[in-house]
């Protein structure tokens, strides 16, 4: 074992850092989705032209074909020089175009991934319904087969970036009757297609960067299924496991950024002197510096065996509750100025109220526990 | 970068996790068998990193949490450091010393047969003379001894930066063994036991209980990795990564301690079953080379 790098790595990595320097953005990214979008394009055009989109994608379809540990330097390095947010492409770019990578036709792959690498086209998830949230099996939403055609109906809820979005990846019901996992397709559906009413959905802090989709008699040709008809189950945890796994690689540089301005920030006001702060403060330092030693555990994993261990469902659950534990103490830290909080601010507290987000979306907090205890430790399943 | 055990340390760990449940059954610590001490030395495990073996913190580190899943004895930290800092002036076994608070005594933990004792300090560990003739005491784990004498002036000091280190990753490995040793317990009883017709596992109250424990032994034992290989790439921030492994392996396996007590309802307050065993070792270990919380906190190197 041993945390150094290659020369060839360190190598690659000061690239990225030379680029980095002098490539990322000096203005923020806006805050509201519609706002973002057009920054986010160019930003991933940029990314493209430059050679740092897909760095492990396959080279035929745009990427850099190289390893996961590239990637991992990429990721650290990107946050380190504080580059912005995926932002609008997020989707496409984590999890939309790496599920079409396994399981996409060639047409499909070749159409896709290389827009999807240059921030042509936006994606967006249409997984959850009102009625299949943490029971995704429970969709209703129907896909009739007419001819070369599926005619769509139904609803989806929460789906971030739909206002935005070009295509979406649709999971519905395509087998009349159907129960639960079986009957099911994974679809790309243009968001731009007669018959889809979006309706934008305000968070609690005041972004509008989800919506609720209406699909109305909503025309998509069957060329556009995903792995064949009634494959969706199969395809769709594809795709959770992409947005559970490799998303949260650069989770473990951003909190390790925001710990040490929780610390600085605490040494200014003086409040560090507060034992309980200063002890919850050295807790979450260690915790930090735990969450790379896992992260870095899982990669090697990857590179040993060609699949993260069963442990990525740790990381993902434990990441999620530590970035709110750290939201939770930069607002104590700021005192009463919290209460001038009003929607708009990018501060502390909207990074806060929008940080419920990390245990809820993508599965619940209750259902990687869930996972945990059935997959890690073969405790009988619950559901 | 590769924070995953090779071919030949995954053959050593599953050899000495064999040796121990065959030899050493966590269920017998609390009164270990005689010639049990030899035997360990015999493995080779009280001088792994003694000058001329030239084998890694790494290593060294995955096979003590091993040991401490099978709640060795407590002296196995001690000797190793010995073995290690005071080649040459130092054989046998050294029993682990620590200060008594409110007097000028000190303890001496897993005396037995011992003729010195190791003492660590942030700053250096100290090789005291420490003859077996006092009588033995119980401590809260029952399978360690104490022994008391005042305290004198050691016979050795070693102010190696990285000795303190050492002995602090040794424990922190076997509080990870500790902790594992906890969920696997728990995970395996609540498998097993049945209430309203079903495995107590199943129910999500149970279950996720099982679940944080498995996670805090996974951040445990992720950061003891990466402590273990910060200490052998002689890293500027390898006091603070071992630091955050001892406090991390310490929680986990004190809470991870108590979930399995828990887990186990009645039968897992009885003397004679298993769990509090693991609690018990748990406390002691969180007095052994304890983290620094402001160490923690300061800048990074
Ligand atoms: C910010 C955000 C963005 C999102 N973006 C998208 C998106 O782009 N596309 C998309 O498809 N979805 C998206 N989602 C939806 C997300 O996947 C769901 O919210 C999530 O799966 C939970 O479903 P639910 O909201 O219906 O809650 P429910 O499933 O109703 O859960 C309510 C509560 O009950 C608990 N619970 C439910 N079932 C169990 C059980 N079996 N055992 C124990 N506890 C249980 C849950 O843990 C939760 O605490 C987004 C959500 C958020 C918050």
């Amino acid at each position: 074992m041993d945390i150094g790098f290659s020369p060839e790595e360190t190598r690659f990595r000061e690239e990225c850092r030379a680029w980095l320097h002098a490539n990322v953005p000096a203005e923020k990214r806006p805050l509201n989705a519609d706002e973002a979008l057009d920054f986010d394009k160019a930003w991933q055009r940029r990314l493209f032209d430059a050679g740092w989109a897909g760095i492990n994608w396959p080279e035929d379809y745009g990427g850099r074909g190289l390893s996961i540990v590239e990637q991992v330097i990429w990721l650290e390095e990107y946050a380190k020089a504080h580059a912005p947010w995926i932002g609008s492409n997020f989707v496409g770019v984590n999890h939309g175009g790496p599920t079409l990578i396994i399981n996409a036709s060639e047409e499909q792959k070749a159409y896709h991934l290389p827009r999807i690498l240059k921030g042509e086209a936006i994606w967006c998830q249409g997984f959850s319904e009102p009625g299949a949230g943490s029971d995704l099996a429970g969709i209703k939403t129907r896909g009739r087969i007419e001819g070369d055609e599926l005619v769509v109906n139904g609803s989806k809820i929460w789906t971030s970036f739909a206002h935005v979005a070009d295509w979406q990846e649709l999971v519905l019901r395509t087998e009349d009757g159907s129960q639960r996992h079986k009957g099911l397709s994974w679809a790309i559906c243009d968001m731009h297609a007669p018959g889809i009413t979006i309706r934008p959905i305000q968070k609690m802090s005041g972004q509008v960067e989800f919506a609720e989709v209406f699909y109305d008699d909503v025309r998509i040709p069957l060329a556009n299924v995903v792995g064949g008809l009634g494959n969706g189950w199969k395809v769709a945890m594809s795709t959770l496991s992409f947005e559970r796994g490799t998303g949260f690689i650069a989770d473990q540089v951003k909190q390790s950024q925001e710990i040490a301005e929780l610390i600085a920030t605490a040494r200014g006001s003086g409040m560090i002197g507060d034992d309980r702060i200063a002890d919850s403060l050295a807790q979450m330092r260690a915790e930090v510096a735990a969450l790379r030693a896992m992260t870095y555990r899982n990669i090697s994993e990857v590179v040993r065996t060609g699949q993260p261990g069963p442990e990525a469902s740790v990381i993902r659950l434990f990441t999620s509750e530590l970035g709110q534990r750290l939201e939770r103490m930069a607002v104590l830290l700021m005192g009463d100025a919290a209460i001038d909080f009003a929607y708009g601010d990018d501060n502390a507290v909207g990074d806060y109220l929008r940080g419920f987000a990390a245990t809820i979306a993508g599965g619940t907090a209750q259902i990687q526990r869930d996972i945990i205890g059935e997959r890690l430790l073969g405790l009988p399943k619950s559901r | 970068m590769d924070l995953t055990p090779n071919d030949e340390q995954l053959a050593l760990q599953t050899a000495t996790a064999d040796w121990c449940r065959d030899n050493m059954p966590l269920e017998a610590a609390r009164s270990r068998r005689a010639g049990l001490w030899q035997d360990l030395e015999a493995m080779g495990w009280s001088a792994m990193t003694a000058p001329g073996m030239d084998l890694d913190h790494a290593t060294e580190a995955l096979v003590f949490a091993e040991l401490g899943r099978f709640l060795a004895p407590m002296g196995l930290i001690s000797t190793a450091a010995a073995n290690r800092w005071f080649a040459g002036s130092f054989e046998g076994k050294a029993g682990l010393a620590l200060p008594v608070t409110g007097s000028d005594a000190m303890r001496i933990l897993d005396p037995v047969e011992a003729g010195t004792a190791v003492m660590w300090s942030a700053q250096s560990v100290a090789l005291y003379a420490a003859p077996d003739d006092q009588p033995h005491r119980p401590t809260i784990d029952l399978s360690t001894l104490q022994g008391r004498q005042p305290s004198t002036s050691p016979v050795a000091v070693s102010n190696a930066p990285t000795s303190p280190l050492h002995l602090q990753l040794l424990s922190a490995a076997y509080a990870v063994g500790c902790a594992d040793a906890a969920r696997d317990m728990a995970a395996d009883y609540a498998r097993l036991r049945e209430q309203f017709d079903r495995p107590i596992g199943w129910f999500q109250a149970l279950k996720h209980i099982c679940s944080d424990m498995a996670v805090r032994a996974a951040v445990a034992r992720s950061q003891l990795y990466y402590a273990a290989c910060a200490l052998d790439a002689k890293d500027g921030e390898a006091a603070f990564h071992v630091a955050a492994a001892k406090r991390l392996a310490d929680q986990a396996a004190i809470d991870n301690g108590r979930a399995n007590i828990q887990v186990h309802g009645g039968i897992g307050m009885t003397d004679e079953a298993a769990p509090h065993l693991c609690l018990k070792r748990a406390h002691l270990l969180q007095f052994i080379a304890p983290a620094d919380a402001a160490l923690l906190l300061e800048d990074a190197a």
